[in-house]
């Protein structure tokens, strides 16, 4: 219970980080696609650079978490349906001016229109198992 | 200053770096503390399993979807909340009914508005699923550790956001 309880800490600090950096806010995912505003682009490039250089510290300590337990670092697979669905994904996030992640933090800000887009996302991955299960998407 | 660096941190929009740096640390972070990768739509699943408890949809009833209330609850939970404090720090309206330019230009009724936000969220989910990820997921954690499926991933989803943005302020928010 206490594992989850830091599940919930790191999500709280998720959503405000996105919600305080605009990451939320529709109008610079506007701007970010209008290529009038590049802010969310220096957001999501600084992430990675911090990311990366996060992950090539735990290499250096042999890929082990603090517990000294091995991290599991999953290759997602690459096929024909990684661009089907990108631009599928891309299109919803024009759209919507939000993301998987911002639309909880929009729904969270007390953004009705985002609690919108929350529902349309698991509307979305209902609708991705449905396809699964006949047979029409084949994931590897 | 401690009025100062409290309306830095919990009233005005935080600066590229600030938000760049912290998310970035979210990585490493989960991996070192909790042995997870980041991601957030996977998370999507438990909430349609809370939806329909019921449903005997095998991807529904895959190891990950077992059990509603794992990892993956908590941390969409959460995320819920930090928004909610941070508009509550930056004196933000409870319910807010606009969504800035968008319905700043078009007068459409709030059904309408509605269902465009929805279908749109329709396509995050579907395309999430389909590309294995999300904007955290790809884009940060899987760039991140250099992984080729989140770069072309990526690559499609701001080809997809352009083209869709195009569109959209072509026809609907008057040009760019």
């Amino acid at each position: 219970m206490r594992r989850m309880l830091i599940f919930l800490l790191y999500g709280v600090f998720f959503g405000f980080t996105l919600s305080r950096v605009g990451a939320s806010d529709y109008d610079l995912i506007y701007a970010l696609f209008a290529l009038t505003d590049l802010k969310l682009a220096w957001v999501i490039i600084t992430a990675i650079i911090v990311g990366h250089l996060g992950m090539r510290w735990l290499h250096s300590r042999g890929d082990l978490d603090y517990l000294d337990r091995p991290i599991d670092i999953k290759e997602k697979s690459l096929n024909w349906l990684t661009p089907v669905g990108g631009i599928l994904f891309g299109a919803g996030w024009a759209m919507t001016g939000a993301c998987p992640g911002t639309a909880l933090a929009q729904l969270g800000e007390g953004k009705m229109l985002g609690l919108c887009t929350v529902l349309g996302i698991v509307g979305g991955t209902f609708l991705y198992a449905r396809l699964v299960e006949s047979g029409i998407i084949i994931q590897k | 200053m401690v009025a100062s660096l409290y309306a830095f941190f919990f009233i005005d929009p935080w600066p590229w770096w600030l938000g760049g740096i912290l998310i970035g640390l979210l990585v490493p972070g989960l991996y070192y503390f909790l042995n997870t990768a980041l991601g957030v739509s996977t998370g999507y699943g438990n909430l349609v399993k809370l939806i329909l408890p019921g449903s005997r949809l095998k991807w529904l009833n895959s190891d990950d979807y077992r059990n509603v209330y794992n990892w993956r609850f908590f941390f969409l939970a959460g995320i819920v909340i930090g928004g909610f404090i941070s508009a509550r720090t930056g004196g933000k309206a409870w319910f807010q009914w606009e969504m800035g330019r968008f319905t700043a230009v078009l007068d459409w009724s709030f059904p309408l508005l509605a269902l465009w936000f929805f279908a749109g969220g329709l396509l995050l989910g579907l395309g999430a699923r389909i590309a294995q990820g999300c904007t955290s997921g790809h884009s940060i954690h899987g760039i991140a550790n250099l992984q080729k499926s989140s770069i072309i991933a990526t690559v499609f989803f701001l080809l997809g956001g352009y083209v869709t943005l195009r569109i959209i302020s072509r026809f609907l928010l008057g040009g760019m």
